[in-house]
């Protein structure tokens, strides 16, 4: 009984990395939620996803990807909240000692072993924030938290230059941030 | 007598610190330490009980699904809530493309390399390595032209003199035995699991809607919709779907993965004879075939002091006598109290003292079964369903010692399997086994399907007063067991005896050793400065310490730092 064929890769990945329950470690996933609820891509062509933490994991996500755009937390010499786009060359050069958070051996594991076996992504970019604090916390930093629409704007931005369809929503839909208290959500709405 | 410090010990999941006392080449004491604090519980007591899997599921970021399906198994047996067939198939499918995933990556991409030495690759002739690989296996990806593109890679590699993530493996180490050509076969199986990890996401991603962290589940079943008539639901484009997925992975589990442990394991006999350990078993019984979950596929049960005749199956998950078994105790640990305490009344308040080897020295506690520290893992598993007859584990444990005799002769026995080799072996035999059952639970799932059968879910009904769960689950690492309390609706005590707590437990408050601490005892160290003996058999037990401490730190630490005192 073989029907159908086995499922085509989605050419481009965007990927929320982080881990909710650790402050500004949720950056990845809240973002991914935030774009995922004001834009509208084609979804045979683009996968939204929030990965959490996976480790070596990651490496089905980046497999045989022709762009590959990682949401993360990147501990750099800046202040709290600043967004930043990395491309590959910035983490594999000594010129940016940039350290994103906790992840990073399951990402640089995860693209050499897809290089050997000729099937790492075309292009990665890292879209990054520097966190205040990722310490073991329900919330996440307002001075991050406020990035959201910004980086999710960042993202939309990232897929135009490159011809990828991407369609800011007339409306957007509520974000669903399960894992924040119910008082950051209201806070934030309020403003 | 040398002391030797190893932190972190694995090359991902970090926080595992393992230190022993080697005297005359031989270890004699042992203490496994994690470097991590567990949170997680704190955060679920006060949710509504019906959402707890969605938090569940963030104690790891490998493991998700594994807690996501002990929180609604915990709650539905607080409840006594039956699920629909459907759910139960679901599930098991879901549960089925995890496993194979998560032993496919642990034996290639997170251990090979203690067994694989890069640096002898160039040396190979691909020619005969592909001989030997189609003599040992009818899979196709074994030619020569594949293995001599895998071989030109390496040697790309190794001329530029940038090793990158290979470049703190102990290649030259006098206990790296493996011909250049084995080294090139599995190496260019390393490489193609890769693919086969994906495809069995893939599996997990179409049940549970995404993965990590699936998104079908509720306390009363699956929020899978089913209607043959419908192009957005489970219908026969779906199951067809997941059926050729399956018939891709298949080969690779039976042909590749279970023959590269046989090669490993009449190459280094020796392991047959190290690393043996705490030799009591727990196993608990998964993968149901009934809306009441009264008869299982895989097989539960205790096994004490290595005595496979003396094994008391765990029939259901009902089981009496596990649920008063079960304690953990936080005497060498860093919490207040001491213990032991049944899981029902844990306590999880931090008491950090520094490594203190005589007092507390780990993030982890002690569980203890009927005050005995056991062992969990394939290898419980395998163990179980040996010593009670049961027909997939008998089958696919006799084809793993047929091909390890095939190879030179050797033969192994189920008591050989206590050991360092024999955690590896199980793996690769419970991947099998696991193959198996994918299409035997495809096919149970569609058959119902057919006969009418839409149901997915049966509504929660929550009573006012207190109410107390145990959901089980046999997980990639082993027995894994979330206990509940709850008081109208939402949960006032949560607590999770996960298998990398059985295996890394601590002393307990008789000062007996846990199961990775037992396994060193005796194991030969030939360099100090290089303890490879040792990473095999604390990495024989698949070590992951983000969920048996329930929070990742942000120090991102990416060398095992070896320290020799």
């Amino acid at each position: 009984m073989r029907i159908s064929a086995p499922i085509a890769i989605v050419p481009v990945s965007i990927i929320g990395l982080g881990n909710v329950f650790l402050g500004d470690d949720g950056f990845g996933p809240l973002v991914i939620e935030t774009f995922r609820c004001e834009y509208a891509v084609e979804s045979a062509a683009v996968e939204v996803l929030d990965l959490g933490t996976p480790g070596l994991d990651l490496a089905p996500y980046l497999y045989g990807r022709k762009l590959v755009i990682i949401v993360d937390a990147v501990h750099a010499d800046l202040p709290a909240g600043t967004l930043s786009i990395f491309s590959e060359d910035d983490f594999v050069s000594q010129r940016a000692k940039l350290r994103i958070t906790g992840h990073d051996p399951g990402l640089w594991e995860s693209l050499a072993h897809l290089r050997l076996a000729g099937e790492a992504p075309q292009e990665l970019i890292v879209l990054g924030v520097n966190p205040e604090s990722c310490g073991f916390a329900e919330q996440i930093s307002q001075e991050v938290f406020c990035t959201a629409s910004e980086a999710a704007a960042m993202i939309a931005q990232l897929l135009k230059e490159r011809g990828i369809v991407c369609d800011l929503l007339k409306k957007a839909v509520k974000p669903n941030l399960w894992w924040l208290p119910v008082a950051q959500i209201k806070d934030a709405a309020a403003a | 007598m040398a002391r030797i410090s190893i932190d972190p010990v694995t090359r991902i999941e970090g926080h595992l610190r393992i230190d022993v006392e080697v005297d005359g080449g031989t270890v004699n004491k042992a203490w496994a330490s994690c470097t991590m604090w567990r949170g997680l519980e704190a955060i679920l007591r006060g949710r509504d009980a019906r959402e707890g899997w969605v938090f569940a599921q963030r104690f790891c970021g490998v493991c998700t699904t594994v807690h996501a399906m002990a929180s609604v198994r915990a709650v539905e047996d607080a409840l006594s809530l039956d699920i629909p067939p459907n759910a139960q198939y679901i599930r098991n499918l879901i549960l089925i493309g995890h496993a194979l995933h998560d032993h496919i990556v642990h034996f290639y991409h997170l251990s090979a390399l203690d067994w694989v030495d890069i640096m002898e690759i160039p040396k190979a002739d691909p020619a005969k390595a592909a001989s030997i690989a189609e003599g040992s296996s009818s899979w196709t990806g074994n030619s020569r032209r594949e293995l001599e593109a895998v071989q030109n890679k390496v040697k790309g590699l190794v001329s530029s003199g940038q090793l990158g993530i290979f470049s703190h493996g102990y290649w030259g180490h006098p206990a790296m035995r493996l011909s250049p050509e084995l080294n090139l076969i599995l190496f260019n199986h390393y490489l193609q699991a890769l693919e086969f990890q994906r495809k069995s996401c893939q599996v997990v991603a179409i049940l549970g809607g995404k993965t990590p962290h699936i998104q079908n589940l509720a306390v009363g079943g699956v929020m899978n919709a089913i209607n043959l008539n419908s192009l957005a639901t489970m219908n026969m484009d779906r199951l067809g779907m997941l059926q050729a997925i399956l018939e891709d992975l298949i080969p690779f589990v039976q042909q590749v993965f279970l023959v590269d442990n046989c090669l490993l394991a009449a190459t280094y006999p020796e392991y047959f004879k190290i690393g043996r350990g705490v030799s009591n078993y727990l196993a608990v019984p998964d993968l149901p075939l009934d809306a009441k979950a009264t008869k299982f596929d895989l097989p539960g049960g205790v096994i004490m002091d290595g005595n496979l005749s003396s094994v008391r199956p765990i029939l259901d998950w009902k089981d009496e006598g596990f649920r008063k078994a079960v304690t953990e105790d936080s005497t060498h640990a860093w919490y207040q109290g001491g213990g032991p305490l049944p899981p029902y009344k844990g306590e999880t308040t931090p008491d950090y003292t520094d490594f203190k080897e005589d007092a507390k020295y780990t993030w982890v506690k002690a569980p203890r079964y009927n005050g005995s520290p056991m062992q969990v893992g394939p290898l419980a598993n395998v163990l179980v369903g040996y010593a009670t007859g049961h027909a997939l584990t008998r089958k696919w444990t006799d084809t793993a010692f047929n091909g390890i005799a095939a190879v030179h002769g050797l033969k192994v026995t189920p008591n050989d399997m206590q050991s360092t080799m024999g955690r590896y072996l199980a793996r690769s035999i419970r991947s099998s086994m696991l193959a198996d059952l994918a299409l035997e639970h495809l096919q149970l799932l569609t058959t119902n399907i057919l006969n009418g059968d839409d149901t997915t879910y049966n509504v929660p009904q929550f009573p006012a007063g207190e109410i107390m769960g145990m959901g089980m689950h046999e997980a990639p690492r082993g027995a894994l067991s979330h206990w509940v309390v709850i008081d109208k609706g939402t949960f006032s005590n949560y607590q999770a005896v996960v298998p990398t707590t059985w295996n890394a437990s601590p002393r307990d408050e008789k000062g007996v050793p846990g199961p990775y601490e037992t396994s060193l005892i005796g194991s030969p160290v030939v360099d100090p400065e290089k303890p490879l003996e040792v990473l095999r058999t604390v990495h024989s037990f698949d070590p992951c310490m983000a969920c048996s401490c329930h929070t990742l730190d942000a120090t991102g630490e990416e060398i095992a730092q070896v320290k020799v005192q």
